[in-house]
């Protein structure tokens, strides 16, 4: 049974004159336990209400369709209580986009508690669960400084330390990295693919930047509130016209190898990285 | 003689306190008309100090500004003036939105240069062209636009003050791919429409490949390079010992040569990158 | 701007600094009263001693607490002179006497005392509260303290997540503030010239953005706390819990003493009284 079911979801708001603007139009997907999938679209396509609604934090639910499954329990079932929610965040952590916006804390093993805390773990498991977290996101020896004094990247690794803290089984990236500076970017990415590989957590993180979407297992591609691509990453940068037309970029070496396919050179071999990249072109001059 | 010259620019954060930061370090650059320059480096490395230096957000504690060869600290009562000639677009630029609608956010530079009403209004519809701003949006409040939008908007604003040095601060941060491209398109269009010094800082070589013609590498809070691409491009091993790294495309050039595979050195995009390629596979077939 | 000090916190590692909070909050509420049993001679000697003492324990430069004490010196030389001229004491020996002023030993004692107390409190709360506590652990500390009222339906716990986080945002917005002022200069906002009301005016275009901003950010903050399972203060355990230590015991038992002691005095000491 997939760790995630989801079922011709439709979601619509409300604009100022009250008119539905639709924003997922029957989006349908299994994610099992321990994938590590990206999400890719453009801004506006969907995504980022597809990710909150999978933690029930959006506020307005008049229009909505379909059904989602979390762990074999239907989360979008009227008979939902409370504390069902709230077991179901405990699943299911998110980390969002500004980091500034997400810290509560003024010290930060303060802040990567505050989970915790409000689960009601007691005190000296939530001692091991902070060391660990920090430990993890290689955040250790910042435990007594203000995050305020941190930059983005660490800043971003203490939000993701605080969701560790809760031990989901499941986490979710906002676009996490999308403010971050290239270094913050790569400790983050680095975080999230160590949380998949060796701490078994599924992952799904949602961004416009191909070179993340590179590295999960396996990228979705939304546009238009639908799910146009699904499959491994050198499958979907293959699908060079949908993405574009899906206001995506492919990556550099993606593009220029389907840039030389079309101009009938032949090559074969994946075409993710540019080691790959080079790998391929150096096999077909070859030969 | 160019268009901004910096000379021998140093400047100290909190002096004299436990806090003291040095974040210029005698910095000399100049920045030429006609042309777009990429100032890259990495956070902290004092890229944002110096672009606030250029239109007198900051004043140095050492050196001068030159602008057309004059001091633009010469008469310090007189720096608002400047600030019209040099226009800087801030990181977030988005963030400083304010008007009720698009149209009079875009017209507060102006209006405050006092420029008079028809002239604001032509310049007004004139950045809006250059950004890609319909008229519609333009009666829009700011805060109903999308966040591509928004951007192009307070871009929009530092345009209508018609500067002839526009200076902007990391443009296309946290835009998907079709936000970036309508943001630097519209910083073309202005550069050839106007024929300003545009300066670009940004992380990401790739974007310094593709748009900027001279390139300022910053390091350390002092210059560690500068010139035009092509020579910067080819130091590559410098730039990575800076921990900046070189564009994708010269990088996969790097390793065709450890292959055997030799290609061109000027490659930094993936146009280049396909040319040198197709002919190296005989031409298309 | 961004090393803004909260407060007053001055941050060392004298044993004042290291004391709990909630200790120090008591203690300083008992000094306060302390600096008012004080009647006589000795006692305000003793009162003055006391607040010098504390300046050394908790290691605090006296160049800063002079300068809290500057900022009320003119209240002080006020309340100062009053009592010189104000206080009739025909038991006491006249001093001066022109037309009609009149200033007796005691309204010089009194006025002695006044600055005396004034000073001390200062001090005492200074030292006791303000310079040697974050901002935060007063907030953890009183949190604590307040926790019976709970029963009394106060929301204590909420009062001091609403500190905690405005502790938490004040530097961001200080830093975003500044951020949207340069932004505006750079379209040639004027913050430091004109009228009053020109000036009040060019402050709009930060504000507008300050507060859609600050909106979206407590927006944001809110949906962050929920998906980390924040429901209120029910059942939610803590990290860092406070705990009293033998040396809270023992400062504790000092000023209980050093109050006992005032009042003892003020019954027992000869010398003018107040």
């Amino acid at each position: 049974m997939s760790y995630i079911k989801i079922r011709n979801l439709k979601y619509s708001y409300k604009d100022d004159n009250d008119e539905p603007i639709p924003v997922l139009r029957g989006v349908s997907l299994d994610i099992e336990k321990g994938e590590y999938v990206a999400i890719l679209g453009h801004n506006g396509s969907g995504k980022s209400t597809l990710a909150k609604l999978l933690n029930l934090v959006i506020e307005d639910y008049d229009f909505f369709e379909g059904s989602i499954e979390v762990d074999g329990v239907d989360i979008t079932s009227e008979d939902m209580t409370e504390d069902d929610i709230y077991d179901l965040r405990k699943k299911i952590g998110m980390v969002f986009q500004n980091p500034d916006n997400q810290l509560v804390a003024t010290i930060v093993e303060e802040d990567v508690a505050f989970g915790p805390e409000n689960l009601g773990v007691p005190r000296a498991e939530i001692r091991q669960r902070v060391d660990y977290a920090l430990k993890t996101v290689g955040m250790t020896e910042f435990a007594h400084h203000e995050p305020h004094r941190l930059s983005g990247g660490q800043k971003q690794r203490i939000a993701i330390a605080g969701v560790i803290a809760m031990k989901p089984d499941c986490m979710i990236f906002d676009e996490s990295t999308a403010m971050l500076d290239p270094m913050g970017r790569k400790d983050v990415v680095d975080t999230i693919e160590k949380l998949n590989k060796e701490e078994g957590k599924t992952v799904i993180t949602i961004t416009h930047y191909m070179d993340e979407a590179v590295r999960a297992d396996r990228v979705i591609v939304i546009n238009d509130g639908k799910i146009i691509l699904d499959g491994a990453p050198s499958k979907i940068f293959a699908q060079a016209e949908i993405l574009r037309s899906a206001g995506l970029d492919l990556p550099q070496c993606a593009d220029l190898l389907l840039r030389l396919r079309e101009k009938g050179i032949k090559l074969e071999g994946e075409i993710n990285t540019p080691e790959q990249c080079a790998q391929t072109i150096a096999q077909a001059l070859n030969r | 003689m160019s268009k901004l010259t910096v000379e021998n620019v140093s400047f100290v954060y909190s002096a004299g306190t436990p806090f003291e930061v040095r974040a210029l370090d005698g910095v000399s650059v100049n920045i030429e008309s006609n042309r777009i320059t990429g100032i890259i480096g990495h956070t902290g490395s004092g890229k944002s100090t110096l672009v606030q230096m250029f239109n007198g957000l900051i004043r140095p504690t050492e050196g001068r500004i030159l602008l057309d060869g004059e001091d633009i600290w010469a008469d310090a009562k007189k720096i608002s003036a400047i600030r019209y000639r040099v226009g800087l677009v801030m990181q977030y630029p988005e963030y400083q939105l304010f008007e009720e609608t698009v149209e009079a956010d875009i017209a507060y530079g102006p209006k405050n240069m006092g420029l008079d009403e028809a002239e604001i209004a032509r310049r007004v519809i004139e950045s809006a062209k250059f950004v890609g701003l319909d008229e519609e949006s333009l009666k829009k409040s700011p805060f109903d636009l999308s966040g591509g939008q928004k951007r192009r908007a307070a871009i929009a604003g530092i345009m209508a003050m018609r500067p002839e040095v526009l200076v902007l601060d990391e443009p296309s941060a946290g835009l998907d791919p079709a936000g970036k491209k309508s943001i630097f398109e519209g910083i073309r269009n202005y550069a050839e429409a106007t024929g300003a010094a545009v300066i670009i800082v940004s992380h990401s070589m790739d974007d310094m490949a593709k748009y900027c013609e001279d390139i300022i590498v910053m390091s350390h809070s002092k210059v560690a390079m500068t010139g035009k691409r092509n020579e910067i491009f080819s130091r590559g091993d410098e730039l990575e010992a800076i921990g900046l790294g070189v564009p994708q495309m010269t990088y996969l050039v790097r390793l065709l040569a450890q292959k055997g595979i030799d290609l061109p050195q000027n490659i930094f995009t993936v146009e280049d990158a396909e040319t040198a390629i197709t002919e190296l596979f005989g031409g298309a077939q | 701007m961004k090393s803004i000090a909260f407060g007053q916190y001055y941050p060392s590692n004298s044993i004042m600094h290291r004391l709990d909070p909630r200790m120090k909050i008591i203690m300083g509420i008992l000094y306060i009263v302390a600096c008012f049993l004080c009647k006589n001679v000795i006692t305000f000697g003793l009162l003055m001693l006391s607040a010098l003492l504390l300046i050394i324990i908790s290691k605090i430069p006296v160049k800063i607490v002079i300068r809290s004490i500057k900022a009320i010196i003119f209240i002080m030389i006020f309340t100062a002179v009053l009592n010189i001229f104000w206080t009739k004491g025909e038991d006491y020996e006249l001093l001066v006497s022109w037309r009609f002023i009149n200033i007796y030993s005691s309204g010089l004692y009194n006025a002695a005392f006044i600055v005396i107390r004034i000073v001390s409190m200062i001090i005492g709360t200074g030292i006791f509260l303000t310079y040697t506590t974050t901002p935060i652990q007063l907030t953890d500390g009183l949190e604590q303290l307040l926790s019976p009222l709970k029963v009394l339906k106060v929301p204590v716990h909420e009062f001091a997540m609403m500190m905690t986080i405005a502790l938490r945002f004040i530097p961001t917005i200080i830093e975003e503030t500044e951020k949207i002022m340069a932004a505006q200069k750079a379209r040639g906002a004027d913050f430091s010239n004109g009228s009053l009301v020109k000036r009040a005016k060019a402050l709009i275009p930060v504000l507008i953005p300050l507060f859609i901003s600050s909106f979206r950010r407590a927006g944001e903050l809110a949906t962050a706390m929920t998906c980390r399972c924040y429901r209120g203060g029910k059942g939610r355990t803590r990290l860092n819990v406070l705990r009293f230590s033998f040396k809270d015991f023992v400062a504790l038992f000092l000023v209980i003493a050093f109050g006992t002691g005032i009042v003892l005095l003020n019954i027992y000491a000869p010398g003018y009284t107040m």
